[in-house]
Formats: structure tokens, sequence, C-alpha cells
């Protein structure tokens, strides 16, 4: 137990060493004309490069934790590495141009459907806002993306449909003053 | 800044009322014109079981009836190889035209989806009624989607049971990404232009209404969201679906959904078969470019399978 705390310590501490904002929290997603996916955020500014400018983050949301709970919807997860740009650094408000990459993957379940497609590499253009109040720990982002095909369509997972928007809530673990 | 958004504003509002005033380029010799209509308006006896038989015997009365009914933007056409394959059977065919079909564009324009659900229930009690008890359903692509509606919303609790309900490439999720945006981009392009030869032009819609494809999308969410909850097949009825394993209209994901989401009333599984082809309703061959032997095949294989069933 004591292991893991220090680790748990030494890994937040060599973020605080490097990092100018650590964010993590929720995000609730929905997919125009299909399933809510919702699952975990995390975004990073770098103390030493275009701080609370440039964002690197990563996201996990899953079917699993929307749709999917207690229904027959797929249960599906994304994996998603985005760089984000904030403008407007010095307001609450901030515009978001943001991309993002990944891995989608669907449990098509069945021996017989393992045939189609269940799994696709993502690439989404984002725009979005973001409010974080100075005196406040929090931040409240929003943001419309949109999956472009990589792959012929009758080749990609039915139920990956190219609109969605998330809310992410996040608590900002540390805010390094420069 | 504030410049540059008023520009895209104007923009965008130009490109909105231009795009509202834009009519399709139809022409006479289109399905979507005011010449060429489906057949079946002129002669339903030709193709309703209900109107050629207004009072059948006990005769009649003996024999399996299937309504086949077609999918969206098509016509009575699409189950006529299958009415000519079967026409030394034991059973008769009702092949419906779904409400807002075969008829003009701006008739379509004006339909909803429970006016294409319509026709089928039409037929359906009118054999109900007139004392049928041997009915069965089979519908390609929408008319899948318009079937298992029918499941979802309870419709055969107070009628009879159908033997079988057969779906071909039924579409609970499209293909195509963009035609779920069809809400937001809709107003904007009024209605899409399918690539198709002349001759197909005369039994598909070749412009599609933007508002139809609301409908559309309207009844397949329906139908999702049903199967995400759970939806129990009738009493005594056995259900099929056939799905082209690279449906480029309807996902072929749809029947994963039904395999998931579609039980029979002793909770099993319903079958499910998925076909070695490419192409979009796969029992549909007439007037396809080039048909090959394998989809000669997959359509005999069905044909086959949905006629054992009908004795």
């Amino acid at each position: 137990m004591k292991t893991r705390f220090f680790i748990v310590f030494l890994f937040c501490a060599s973020f605080h060493i490097q990092a100018q904002q650590l964010n993590v929290g929720i995000r609730l997603q929905k997919t125009q004309q299909m399933y809510w996916e919702n699952g975990i955020s995390a975004q990073y500014s770098f103390a030493n490069f275009k701080p609370n400018r440039l964002f690197v983050g990563f996201d996990f949301v899953t079917s699993r934790l929307g749709t999917a709970m207690n229904s027959n919807a797929l249960k599906q997860d994304s994996y998603i590495f985005s760089g984000s740009w904030y403008f407007f650094k010095n307001k609450p408000f901030h515009l978001i141009g943001r991309l993002n990459t990944g891995y989608f993957n669907a449990d098509l379940e069945y021996e017989i459907f393992d045939d189609l497609p269940s799994s696709a590499f993502l690439l989404a253009p984002e725009i979005g806002f973001n409010y974080s109040p100075k005196e406040l720990p929090i931040a409240l982002n929003m943001g419309l993306g949109y999956y472009l095909s990589m792959q012929d369509e009758n080749k990609s997972p039915g139920t990956l449909q190219p609109m969605y928007y998330h809310l992410t809530m996040y608590y900002k673990l540390f805010n390094q003053k420069k | 800044m504030k410049a540059l958004l008023r520009n895209i504003s104007i923009c965008l509002s130009i490109l909105l009322i231009v795009a509202c005033n834009a009519t399709p380029d139809i022409t006479d010799a289109m399905l979507d014109g005011d010449v060429i209509f489906d057949p079946s308006l002129y002669a339903p006896e030709d193709y309703l079981v209900s109107a050629k038989y207004p009072s059948p015997t006990q005769e009649d009365l003996k024999k399996h009836v299937l309504i086949a009914a077609h999918g969206y933007s098509a016509s009575t056409f699409e189950w006529h190889e299958f009415a000519e394959w079967s026409a030394d059977s034991s059973y008769r065919i009702s092949s419906v035209l779904l409400d807002g079909h075969g008829r003009t564009y701006e008739d379509f324009r004006a339909s909803k989806w429970e006016d294409w659900r319509a026709a089928i229930i039409r037929e359906f009690e009118l054999l109900e009624d007139l004392g049928y008890t041997k009915i069965s359903l089979v519908g390609s692509s929408t008319s899948g989607a318009l079937l298992l509606e029918l499941m979802e919303s309870g419709y055969f609790n107070s009628h009879i049971k159908p033997k079988n309900i057969f779906l071909i490439d039924p579409i609970v999720v499209p293909t195509a990404k963009l035609q779920s945006l069809a809400g937001i981009i809709g107003p904007m392009i009024v209605f899409l232009e399918v690539d198709q030869t002349a001759e197909e032009d005369k039994y598909w819609y070749h412009f599609r209404p933007q508002e139809t494809v609301n409908e559309l999308n309207q009844v397949i969410q329906k139908v999702r969201k049903g199967l995400e909850k759970g939806v129990t097949v009738p009493s005594g009825t056995y259900v099929k679906s056939f799905h082209s394993k690279n449906d480029p209209t309807a996902s072929t994901t749809s029947t994963v959904l039904i395999y998931k989401g579609l039980k029979n009333s002793d909770g099993s599984k319903v079958d499910v078969q998925l076909m070695d082809s490419d192409i979009h309703v796969f029992t549909r061959l007439s007037l396809r470019p080039s048909v090959s032997p394998k989809e000669l095949s997959n359509q005999l294989d069905a044909f086959t399978q949905i006629s054992k069933r009908l004795k």
C-alpha cells in the first residue's frame, strides 16, 4: 500500500515539476444519432512551452458508461489523444481548436460477426469553448467534433458515426502561476 | 473578427435562401415526375391479394400469403423477381407499395414514415379481416425497419401473429456516415441526387427530398432505441434477418443490433445470415449493371429459404 502511495506521489510530483496545468475530469459525450459514451479526460499544459495555450490530452470514452449500460447497445470504447490550442488565454472563456486522434473498438460479441468491421483509427478536428474561472479549481469544456472517414464507409464500424459533442468537467489538480 | 463573423453569416444566409429555393430537375422519364407511376396504383389486383380476391373461398384462405414490402425511395419493382420466381408456388404474394412512394416527388416529399408503414398495416388488416390466418411478411431495407417497428410497438399484440417475418438488408444503422447529419445539413442541400441508370429512374426516385431522409432517420432511431431496450417477437412467429456482409447502404451492424436486441418469445435468439455480397437488397438483381454467380446464388438461397417456410 505504501509503495503504491509512493508511486502515485512520485507520478503527481513529476507532473508538478513539469506541468503548468494538469486537469482531470469526467467527459459526457453524445454522438449525433448514436450513443452516449462517457468516460474520463485529462489534459496537460507544459510549463516551459506555450503554457496555458497548448494542451495535450488523453480521453477514454465508452458506451459501457453510457447507452450500453443495462441495454442491448453495443459496447464500444474510444481511446483519444489530443492537442488543443486555447485562444484568449488571459480570459476565463477560451475558444479551443483541437485535433484528436485515437482508436475505436466495438465489441460485436458473437463469433458470427467476426468478419464485420469493429475497429477504426480516429482522426477528428474539434472546436470548443472552455470556461475556467481563475478563482475556482474547476473548468468546463464543451466541444463539437467530427470523425473524418479514414476508410471505406462499409469497412467502418456502423456505430462509429461522425459528429459528436461533449461536455467535460475538469478539476484543476494544479495550476502553476508563471 | 466581427466583420468576419458578419460575412460568414451573410454567406450562410444566402446559401440557405438559394438552397431552399432549389428544385430538382425532374424529367418525365423519372418516377419522380407526373408521368410514370408505380403500376400497382393502376392495377392493385395484380399486386395485392386483398384486391385480387376480395371474396376469398375456403381454398383461398388456406393459402399462405406473403406481404412483400420494398425499401426507401423504391417501388413494387423491388419484389418483382421474387413474385416471378414464385409464379408456380402454392403461396400468394401481396407486393405493397409504401404510401408516399411510386407517385410524384412532391407526394414523396410530403410523406411521413408512418405513411410508409400504413400500406403494410392496411394490407395485413385487410387479409386478416378476410379470414386469412397464414400471413408472413418480408421487408427489404427500410421496410425491414418498419417491420421491426411493428414488433417494437406491440402492433401484433392485438392482431393475428404472422407466421414469419423476413428481413432483407434491414436498416437500423446507415452505412453512409453523413446520413446522421441530415437534420442539420438537410435544409441546405434540400435533396440528394442518386447516381442510377435511366431504367432504374423508372422504379426508384432519382431525387431524395431531405425531409424523407429525416423521416427515415426518425424510424431507424426509434427501432434502434427499441432494440436497445429489447424487443420480443410475437409468439409463434419465425424471424430471420439476411444481410449483405458489405452492405453499402444499410450497415451490416444493423443485423448485429437486431441479433442482440430482438428475442423470440421463448428468449432464444432470432436467426441471422450474413451473405457474401457487396450490394444492398441482394435479393433484387434485375437492372444491376452486372450480376455475378455469387449474387445469383445468394438470391436463390434467400428465395428458397423464404418459400420453404410458406407452406
